[in-house]
């Protein structure tokens, strides 16, 4: 039995194909994983399994409903959450809940969501107030009303931490029935190995399909093997850090936090914040969502005044020079804060003459950049066109178009494929050894890996810090992520 | 029913959480109002004028009293054309009276005596003003004078007399009016935000995958703002009336039944804008251009639609606020007069219908992109 088939499908979109000449069966009643690179189609495909999509060729059969023609009767079958959740950011939590019950004409029943989302105590938050976490598990609870025949996640996980992502798992094994199908898309490889089937999409077209188990016994070798299929991720020599030009200082602290504390209210964002990074050190800042990490940046770089405490970069006091200290200083945003209607190469010329590089140098400095980021085929695209992946490499160029002697990435990586994000930490990797100083904040606990040292983060405050082996060891635990798991419901007792 | 009903519902909740639509609904038609109360006038109230007397004869210094007297210009002697001169260049005067010393003399031998009135041709408007002022005062004190015998002789002397605005205060018109741009402003502004609102955020991707119908998405827009809209009106109708006194001759339940019919035309004209767009800051740029500026300038609230070019003229006709403006102008300074009540109403509703066809038209239930 099959709750989807499709036959040949294409979707064009202005001429580029997203959807190529694609066929494919989900099986009924399996946890499906989709992947794939950025751009590759994954949303795309999704929506038109339900019909919010109308492919141009070939045929699509959702529960025996034809989607372009059946759309209103498929509706009543099926649990759609889009990417970015829909839920309404201005009502709470039970009137979101009550809101997607009345417009699947359910009963108001959410005892076991709001127990399993443990947002019980939540109800009366605004929606718009939750944090990243839980803002998925409300969007994930509003789709499980009405148990749904079908239920399609597009990217539950992106921004989530470890013990939230497990939450959702664990959310959807336990409140799906046996015959419901689910087709989940995600960027985890690991979350992906764990499904019972895996369909791997790339330009378009199905490139694997079948049990992640006979890829590879393990999430490592998996994540591997999906690489190799997706074309391979050859270890190129870094042109990002060959071209960068290292600054000389005799500071042993190029980053420094002394004290840093941000207080909303009553409640501490941020309190006794302090660590010092050395030239060329990658340092994390690992934490589940709305821990203070984010805070903590923008203190750092002068975004937010801080509550108590400063930072200094490169020596430079943040609260006495702040423009001096930022020009020392590379920032990529958690959200995509490029100028979605300036192009890449003007986005790129807009940065320059922003960190103020001169007009002479400008013109070939943004032509290095868009050599050594590979953008020649892209530099005259709109940026808010770009796959996702491409927009995070925008980000990063534009932060280092000054050749900042100080990097701070805030969650780079997420909502990015695999490969982009071995080739992310290449050059990261690559930077740090050529003496830039890097603040990073990942949900990627493989990524941690890379880190040379850790700051464990949690409701506002360090818990551990060291290298990642010190705290596996401290946690007792093989890798991050059950580290990270491990040290945080310690610090809960 | 229940799917509208919680959509509904769900609107309301957002309104009432996000301050935005209150300051559209409540306070951007109390601007709008004091604006057109103390910033904006028509009349040309008391405009300040000199006046040169070299007549020594005593019966001409009633004329120069009676122009101090005039409720319509205030009047300043001067003894030298050059102070006068210099005030009309800095502007400080509108224009000048002056009267020459053979004018009494004139008068008496039953001659026609020659008064001189300068006024200051950058401003038509005003310099027609003072013309006319200062004639009538001429001609009113020449009717009191002892040289009366005088326009006798000219015959017949018209009295002039205005109906519906007997004072001629232009609040009286322009307030009504500016109820019609503010109603056309807010119905646009509330729901052109609204729909774009729900693509911009992805409420509307997770919608259309539930049992919500086409008609729900488009009544769950339209109720909600027209509950708002109408209320805004209530407001402006009692700051217009209540606190400012505008004279009001018509019928209340006329009133509100024909602006519902014009807020029904501005609500689609927003939601159409909203659904084609699905971008709030273009929506709202669009907004502007399309409802508050043709609502300004074609609708024959600031300028006569009669004296207008042919094409503006026929433009005028698929733009609900002239319908709007002729009935609620009406209604407050003539009262109800169903003949105009009517003919308004009818093309009110016809537009009405035709953006409603058009909203629903425009409503994807699916992704384009």
């Amino acid at each position: 039995m099959y709750t989807v088939e499709i036959k040949n499908l294409v979707k064009t979109f202005d001429k580029a194909k997203a959807i190529d000449n694609l066929s494919l069966n989900i099986e009924k009643g399996k946890i499906t994983g989709l992947i794939g690179a950025d751009g590759s189609g994954k949303t795309t495909l999704i929506r038109l399994i339900i019909g919010l999509l109308v492919g141009d060729e070939g045929e699509i059969t959702t529960l025996g409903l034809n989607p372009v023609t059946q759309k209103e009767e498929l509706n009543y079958k099926i649990g759609y959450m889009p990417q970015k959740f829909g839920l309404y950011e201005d009502l709470t939590v039970i009137e979101n809940l009550r809101l997607y019950a009345d417009l699947k004409n359910e009963p108001y029943d959410f005892d076991k969501l709001l127990e399993f989302t443990v947002l019980s105590s939540f109800q009366n938050r605004l929606a718009g107030a939750l944090s990243g976490g839980m803002k998925q598990k409300l969007g994930l609870a509003c789709t499980l009303i009405g148990t749904p025949d079908f239920l399609l996640l597009d990217e539950p996980s992106v921004g989530v931490d470890p013990i939230s992502r497990r939450d959702l798992m664990k959310m959807v094994r336990d409140l799906i029935s046996p015959q419901t199908t689910v087709l989940w898309s995600t960027a985890y490889l690991d979350e992906a190995h764990s499904f019972d089937t895996t369909i791997v999409l790339d330009k378009g077209k199905v490139i694997y399909e079948g049990k992640p188990h006979d890829l590879a016994p393990t999430a490592q070798e998996f994540e591997n093997k999906i690489i190799d299929l997706m074309g391979g991720y050859k270890k190129e020599k870094s042109l990002i850090a060959e071209n960068y030009i290292p600054i000389k200082t005799n500071l042993s602290c190029t980053v420094e936090a002394d004290n840093l504390e941000k207080k909303y209210g009553d409640f501490y964002a941020v309190r006794n914040n302090s660590f010092c990074i050395n030239r060329g050190e990658i340092f994390g800042l690992l934490g589940p969502n709305g821990a203070g990490k984010s805070t903590s940046f923008k203190m750092m770089c002068g975004l937010t005044k801080p509550g108590g405490g400063t930072a200094r970069i490169m020596g430079i006091d943040i609260l006495k020079d702040p423009a001096k200290a930022r020009s020392n200083l590379g920032y990529m945003a958690q959200k995509f804060s490029l100028y979605g209607s300036l192009t890449v190469r003007q986005n790129l010329e807009f940065f320059a003459s922003a960190y103020g590089i001169n007009f002479l140098n400008r013109t070939k400095r943004v032509d290095e950049i868009i050599d050594v980021f590979g953008f020649g085929a892209v530099q005259n695209r709109l940026s808010e066109d770009l796959p996702l992946g491409f927009k995070q490499r925008l980000s990063m160029a534009c932060a280092l178009i000054h050749n900042p002697p100080i990097l701070f990435l805030d969650e780079p990586t997420s909502g990015v494929d695999v490969v982009t994000r071995r080739d992310f930490w290449n050059h990261i990797t690559s930077l740090a050894k050529k003496g830039v100083t890097i603040l990073v904040t990942t949900h990627f606990m493989d990524e941690a890996e890379y880190c040379d040292r850790i700051s464990l983060f949690y409701k506002g405050e360090t818990i551990a810090i060291g290298t990642p082996d010190e705290l596996k060891q401290k946690a007792n635990a093989n890798n991050m992520e059950e580290t990270f798991i491990t040290l945080i419901k310690e610090s809960e007792l | 029913m229940k799917v509208l009903k919680s959509l509904v519902k769900k609107e309301f909740l957002q309104i009432i959480r996000d301050p935005s639509s209150i300051i559209i609904a409540f306070v951007l038609p109390l601007i709008s109002i004091l604006i057109y109360m103390y910033g904006i006038n028509l009349d040309s109230v008391k405009v300040r004028i000199g006046i040169k007397n070299d007549d020594a004869n005593p019966e001409i210094a009633t004329l120069v009293k009676s122009f101090g007297h005039s409720k319509y210009v205030n009047s300043v002697v001067y003894d030298n054309i050059r102070d006068i001169t210099g005030g009309i260049e800095a502007s400080k005067l509108k224009g000048a009276v002056i009267i020459p010393n053979d004018f009494s003399t004139r008068l008496s031998r039953g001659q026609s005596a020659d008064l001189l009135i300068i006024t200051d041709g950058s401003d038509v408007n005003t310099a027609n003003y003072v013309q006319s002022y200062a004639m009538s005062i001429a001609n009113q004190w020449l009717m009191s004078s002892k040289y009366k015998y005088l326009a006798q002789t000219a015959g017949i002397t018209p009295e002039i007399r205005t109906w519906y605005n007997q004072d001629l205060n232009s609040h009286y018109f322009i307030l009504p009016g500016s109820i019609a741009i503010t109603m056309t402003l807010i119905g646009i502004l509330l729901t052109a935000l609204v729909v774009a609102r729900e693509w911009e955020r992805g409420t509307m991707e997770a919608i259309l995958s539930t049992k919500v119908r086409k008609i729900d998405i488009v009544l769950g827009k339209y109720i909600p703002y027209f509950v708002l809209g109408m209320m805004s009106m209530m407001f402006n109708v009692f700051i217009c009336v209540g606190v400012f006194r505008i004279p009001f001759r018509g019928s209340l339940v006329v009133l509100f039944g024909v602006s519902s019919l014009f807020l029904f035309t501005s609500l689609g004209i927003g939601l159409v804008i909203s659904s084609k767009l699905k971008n709030q800051f273009l929506a709202s740029q669009v907004s502007l251009g399309i409802g508050f500026l043709p609502a300004l300038m074609l609708s024959g609230l600031m300028f006569p639609i009669n004296s207008m070019p042919v094409i503006f003229q026929i433009l005028t006709r698929i733009l609900p606020p002239r319908y709007f403006i002729t009935f609620i102008e009406s209604e407050f300074m003539a009262g109800t007069v169903w003949e105009i009540v009517i003919i308004n109403s009818i093309f009110l509703s016809v537009l009405g219908l035709i953006l409603f066809g058009a909203v629903y038209q425009s409503t994807d239930m699916r992704l384009v992109k």
